[in-house]
């Protein structure tokens, strides 16, 4: 079967071609650079640390969680530190990174002090072999290794991997320990005194200060009994200020002391003024949950400049 | 650390590290001291109610059967005193659990809390075997159980009503922190007959109204009388035969007489406050300028010379300066100016012209006249003519005259058409207003110091 074949076809499959070959050549990929980002030091800090208190806490538990006891850390020695480190250069780093960063890195929680360190000496000073034997160093040694203090723990929570291939011996008093699910690297929550249960946290704290709320509230009432004496409001601004106790009633406990004693006429009048409305309104009505912050406070009766 | 620090740090010398440390553990106590300061909680109160204070007054207990009249009067007395003041609100009796209180024990202060009562004033009135008078009276705190003021009188029984006085004195000064006003007097004009043939006299008052006494007949005009700060005198101006002229006036004899013989009208006189010198206006021409003349030496001192009228000049409590009202300037204004004259600075600038300036016996306000705007008011400006401040405008208000404590105005008012001017007092704060009872109509009230 002999079939002519239309020019026009052939020049145009020509035509594609030479055009396809072309952009397959000149649109080339340009590889992807990505710039190197230069790291920033990460304080992690735990919500334990921040509030002592755990979401899963029991509202009535006054004190944070504690497992262990917490021991003095020893102060971070800033400049101490520079001469033991050499500053890390590398390519990107236009130029060394100056103290901002290493002051980072230091105040990371432990765990990864531990993964920095080793480039330099293995943490624990105690572990690393002397290599010539000087008797002063050696008392000195000596000495120093009772007030070191030692590490917490936590910090000798090293990768698990290095521990356990010494040796398996069933510890009894570890079965706690082993079953415990909970990351062997976390910070353990410290504190004065051992305490197992754990609370949502303490109103010690930032966060538990809830004074702008009962504060308000203490405010309000107090306000309508106070019958100030406008005596000589335009010569003084008196301030006065009482040290108060209140009972889970709202009553008061005790008779509320005055800070101090005024000095004027007018002062003393003003401070009785406050005393009155002070007795008078009780017993304020005040939220119970945070009776722990307004079981004692300093109510302060102040004029406003005019 | 290395060897090279623990080498250091027992030999004790004190390295960077030691530096460093203690230095941190010195801002960690700087840092914690606050802290536990700040662990008791602050709340700051700012918007007390400047409400009366709510006082219960039981009528005082007689003594004898005879005394009983003058204890319900004389706590009628203090009620009133204290109601009038605008800063207590005495408590009706029918409310009172307890009608009679013995003096001499402490109350139950339960009864009085129930009513709100915050102040309660309990008090005995007996004649003793000499015919005077005992007056004791204590004050409680009813809230804190405490008493704040016990004292005890001896005095004529006539005088009953002083010692209410001065009893109001001690309870005002000690709630309210500042010296009390009741126990003073008030000199007046009291005006008599129809318009277009009042007769005007000078009269005295308790400040509460009490006890008028009239110190002239009325046959001659009298104005701007004036009550001297430490003798029972009173300075004011008369107009006789000729001219107006300044006369002394003796409260207990009656006795009169002109101060100074001068051409020419005197007008405007006003006391030191050692009460040894008039200051006053001379007339000069169709001028005015002031003098002053001590009132032993009658020696005449000129304090200003200006082509200007010169009028009601006041001293302040110290006596080191003095205010007065001047036209120097085109429109009456206000100057102050050192009490032996020299440079004069105007601190009055409010639209309108002010006059009759009066210094607060207190040091801190200067009162006057503002008239403006088809009306006149009463009002106050701070010592160097700020802080102005309008306590009453109307139609006619004129003549302020501070009461002994610097904290009360009274002055009078003329409501217009065929009625006359009648006595009222407001406080320095604006508050307050009161109507002072007067038997007619009553003008150019001046206040007396207290007389205790």
């Amino acid at each position: 079967m002999k079939f002519k074949v239309d020019k026009t076809v052939l020049a145009s499959v020509a035509l594609h071609v030479v055009v396809l070959g072309a952009v397959l050549l000149s649109f080339s990929t340009r590889a992807l650079e990505v710039r190197p980002e230069e790291s920033v030091g990460v304080d992690i800090s735990l919500e334990s640390q921040v509030a002592a208190g755990m979401k899963t806490g029991k509202k009535e538990e006054k004190k944070p969680l504690v497992e262990k006891v917490a021991e003095a850390k020893p102060v971070d020695d800033a400049v101490g530190k520079i001469s033991e480190k050499q500053p890390v250069v590398t390519d990107t780093a236009p130029a060394p990174q100056p103290k901002a960063e290493e002051k980072a890195v230091e105040k990371k929680p432990d765990p990864p002090k531990v993964a920095e360190k080793p480039k330099e000496e293995p943490k624990p000073e105690e572990k690393k072999p002397e290599p010539a034997v000087d008797p002063i160093a050696e008392a000195i040694k000596k000495e120093q290794k009772k007030p070191t203090p030692p590490k917490p723990p936590v910090q000798a929570a090293k990768p698990p991997e290095q521990q356990k291939p010494k040796e398996r011996v069933f510890d009894q008093s570890k079965i706690a320990a082993l079953i415990d699910k909970r990351d062997p690297a976390r910070q353990a929550a410290t504190g004065e005194t051992l305490n197992s249960n754990a609370s949502l946290g303490m109103s010690k704290g930032r966060a538990g200060d809830n004074s702008a709320t009962w504060g308000s509230m203490f405010r309000r009432q107090v306000e309508n009994c106070w019958k100030k004496p406008y005596g000589g409001i335009e010569q003084e601004r008196p301030e006065v200020a009482f040290n108060i106790r209140l009972k889970k009633d709202g009553t008061l406990e005790a008779m509320p002391a005055p800070d101090g004693t005024p000095s004027t006429p007018y002062g003393r009048a003003y401070s009785e003024s406050a005393l009155r409305a002070i007795i008078q309104c009780q017993p304020y009505n005040l939220p119970a949950q945070f009776f722990d912050e307004w079981k004692s406070f300093t109510p302060v009766f102040q004029e406003r400049p005019i | 650390m290395t060897d090279q620090h623990r080498l250091r740090d027992m030999l004790l010398l004190p390295n960077r590290r030691q530096i460093i440390s203690a230095m941190a553990a010195l801002g960690a106590a700087a840092a914690i001291s606050p802290r536990s300061a700040l662990a008791q909680k602050r709340i700051t109160i700012t918007e007390g109610d400047f409400a009366p204070l709510p006082i219960a007054i039981p009528n005082f207990v007689a003594g004898t059967p005879a005394d009983g009249e003058v204890g319900v009067g004389v706590t009628q007395v203090i009620a009133n005193n204290l109601r009038r003041s605008g800063l207590f609100a005495p408590i009706d009796q029918a409310a009172y659990i307890e009608k009679a209180i013995n003096v001499d024990i402490a109350p139950n202060f339960q009864n009085w809390k129930t009513i709100n009562a915050q102040a309660l004033v309990t008090g005995r009135m007996t004649r003793q075997g000499d015919g005077r008078l005992k007056a004791e009276f204590r004050l409680w705190d009813v809230n804190t159980a405490q008493q704040l003021a016990g004292q005890q009188y001896f005095t004529s029984p006539e005088s009953w009503r002083r010692i209410a006085h001065i009893i109001s004195d001690q309870i005002y000064e000690r709630l309210t922190g500042e010296k009390g006003y009741f126990d003073s007097r008030v000199v007046f004009v009291d005006e008599t007959g129809p318009k277009e043939r009042r007769v005007k006299r000078l009269a005295l008052m308790d400040q509460d109204g009490a006890n008028v006494r009239y110190l002239t007949r009325g046959s001659d005009l009298v104005l701007t009388p004036r009550f001297s700060p430490s003798s029972q005198e009173i300075t004011y101006m008369e107009f006789g035969q000729g001219d107006p002229r300044v006369y002394l006036f003796n409260i207990e004899t009656g006795q009169r007489e002109i101060v100074g013989n001068f051409p020419g009208m005197s007008f405007a006189p006003r006391f030191s406050p050692d009460g040894q010198r008039v200051i006053m206006s001379l007339q000069q021409g169709s001028n005015s300028n002031l003098f002053v003349m001590d009132l032993r030496s009658k020696t005449t001192t000129r304090l200003t010379d200006t082509p200007a009228i010169d009028t009601s000049p006041s001293y302040a409590p110290d006596g080191s300066r003095l205010c007065f009202e001047s036209d120097r300037g085109g429109k009456p204004q206000i100057y102050v100016m050192a009490a032996t004259g020299g440079p004069a600075q105007r601190i009055s600038f409010g639209e309108g012209s002010y006059s009759t300036p009066v210094w607060s016996p207190r040091g801190d306000y200067i009162a006057f006249t503002k008239q403006g705007g088809g009306q006149f008011a009463i009002g106050i400006m701070k010592t160097d003519g700020s802080g102005e401040r309008i306590l009453t405008a109307g139609y006619h208000n004129e003549g302020p005259t501070f009461a002994p404590n610097g904290r009360v105005v009274m002055f009078f008012r003329e409501p217009g058409g065929n009625s006359g001017p009648s006595l009222f007092t407001v406080d320095v704060s604006g508050r307050n207003e009161q109507r002072v009872p007067t038997p007619g109509f009553a003008s150019d009230p001046a206040w007396s110091p207290l007389l205790s």
